[in-house]
């Protein structure tokens, strides 16, 4: 959309290279090229702030504003009867509580993992919904069209913001850092509950054969690595998956153009793929809810296999 | 002939799909029917039904990751 302004007059390539081009820069990180923040190396480092780390610290404030400071001014209070906004957050908590959390972690530990996991779905959710906004294309466009900033102005901030996705939860190193925080969650609950050495123990279910534990040990092994590698590639590639097929529908727009070689066939596709998109924007909307819900679960599960060991 | 990997993530892709598609739609199939001879349980078979339906979502995702991998990096 408005990156697609700047590749300008389309040349002998048509429009069909631009558009996969546009796309995955609509959803993947900002080039470390050109940083929003410019920060030195630090140990070979790049500490250098780009769209998604940008978007981990609003959505970090977010997530301050709109349920911690209620909460603890709740807590502050002689009586704790909720008003308002702490009646839906009251009303989110019990559910994960009541659903996720007791079942599956089991009631001696729910109070233990429960801040955790509802951290986990608060963050995720707003990461994920953020995500959905595009008021980074509207502050381009006001800043475009109305203060008459080109595009090629590569110095201009508010340009800079307009490479990458808003989604950070679409980034497969942000999600790979929270499924680590699960993996770790897991080894700490199981030694928590049974003791260290106990809890690697606990893997395998004891007084088999021999034969069995060779082919066993590799599989539990493996399983360990694969649950956070499986979290990581959901989340990232549901939120990638859903972001590319809005802009591919969009992209149509210009693609038929491009074939009819004019702009009414452009228009007249414009009428089929606005609302094919709004309608998985729709979609989008469940998809933010469910993944979070998703990663709550899994990771209420994980951490519950390894408290409750069943043999 | 230097073009074959789309074919490949194409046809990933298809199987996929048939392959998701065929386990949700017997796991839903599976909840319908138990909702509707036993409503009082819905609560319970709605909680059974989801850690196995995303179990499954997982692995289709995966499978449709490694597809975009094979067109991006070929």
């Amino acid at each position: 959309m408005s990156v697609a302004a700047e590749y300008g007059p389309t040349g002998a390539g048509g429009v069909m290279d631009h558009v996969g081009d546009n796309i995955i820069s609509h959803v993947s990180n900002s080039s470390l090229e050109h940083p929003l923040i410019p920060l030195p190396h630090i140990f070979g480092i790049d500490f250098s702030v780009t769209k998604h780390v940008l978007m981990l610290w609003i959505v970090s404030i977010l997530v301050s504003f709109a349920v911690i400071i209620p909460i603890r001014k709740l807590l502050k209070q002689d009586k704790p009867i909720p008003t308002g906004w702490m009646n839906a957050l009251e009303a989110v908590v019990k559910f994960l509580r009541d659903s996720i959390i007791k079942p599956n972690v089991g009631n001696k530990f729910a109070d233990t993992w429960a801040p955790m996991i509802l951290t986990f779905f608060f963050f995720i959710l707003f990461a994920n919904g953020i995500g959905l906004i595009p008021i980074f294309d509207i502050i381009g466009s006001i800043n475009r069209f109305i203060f008459n900033v080109p595009a090629s102005d590569q110095h201009n901030f508010i340009n800079t913001l307009l490479h990458g996705s808003p989604t950070a939860t679409g980034n497969f190193n942000v999600t790979a850092g929270l499924a680590m925080i699960t993996f770790f969650s897991i080894v700490i609950a199981g030694t928590k509950a049974h003791g260290f050495f106990t809890h690697w123990k606990n893997m395998v279910p004891p007084g088999l054969a021999w034969p069995v534990y060779i082919i066993l040990i590799p599989i539990e092994i493996i399983g360990l690595l694969v649950k956070p590698f499986a979290l990581t590639m959901r989340l990232a590639a549901n939120m990638t998956g859903g972001h590319i097929a809005i802009l591919a529908i969009l992209s149509f727009m210009a693609i038929f153009a491009d074939i009819f070689q004019s702009v009414f066939a452009g228009v007249g596709m414009a009428f089929i793929s606005v609302p094919m998109a709004v309608a998985i924007n729709g979609l989008e909307i469940i998809v933010i809810l469910v993944q979070a819900y998703v990663f709550t679960l899994l990771s209420s599960v994980f951490i519950g296999m390894a408290i409750n060991v069943h043999h | 002939m230097e073009n074959l990997h789309y074919f490949g993530a194409a046809l990933g892709l298809g199987a996929i799909v048939i392959g998701a598609g065929l386990g949700i739609g017997r796991l839903a199939a599976a909840a319908a029917e138990g909702i509707a001879r036993q409503p009082e349980a819905s609560d319970k078979i709605t909680a059974a039904v989801n850690l196995p339906l995303f179990l499954l979502e997982g692995v289709a995702i995966l499978g449709e990751v490694f597809a975009l991998l094979i067109v991006l990096m070929k």
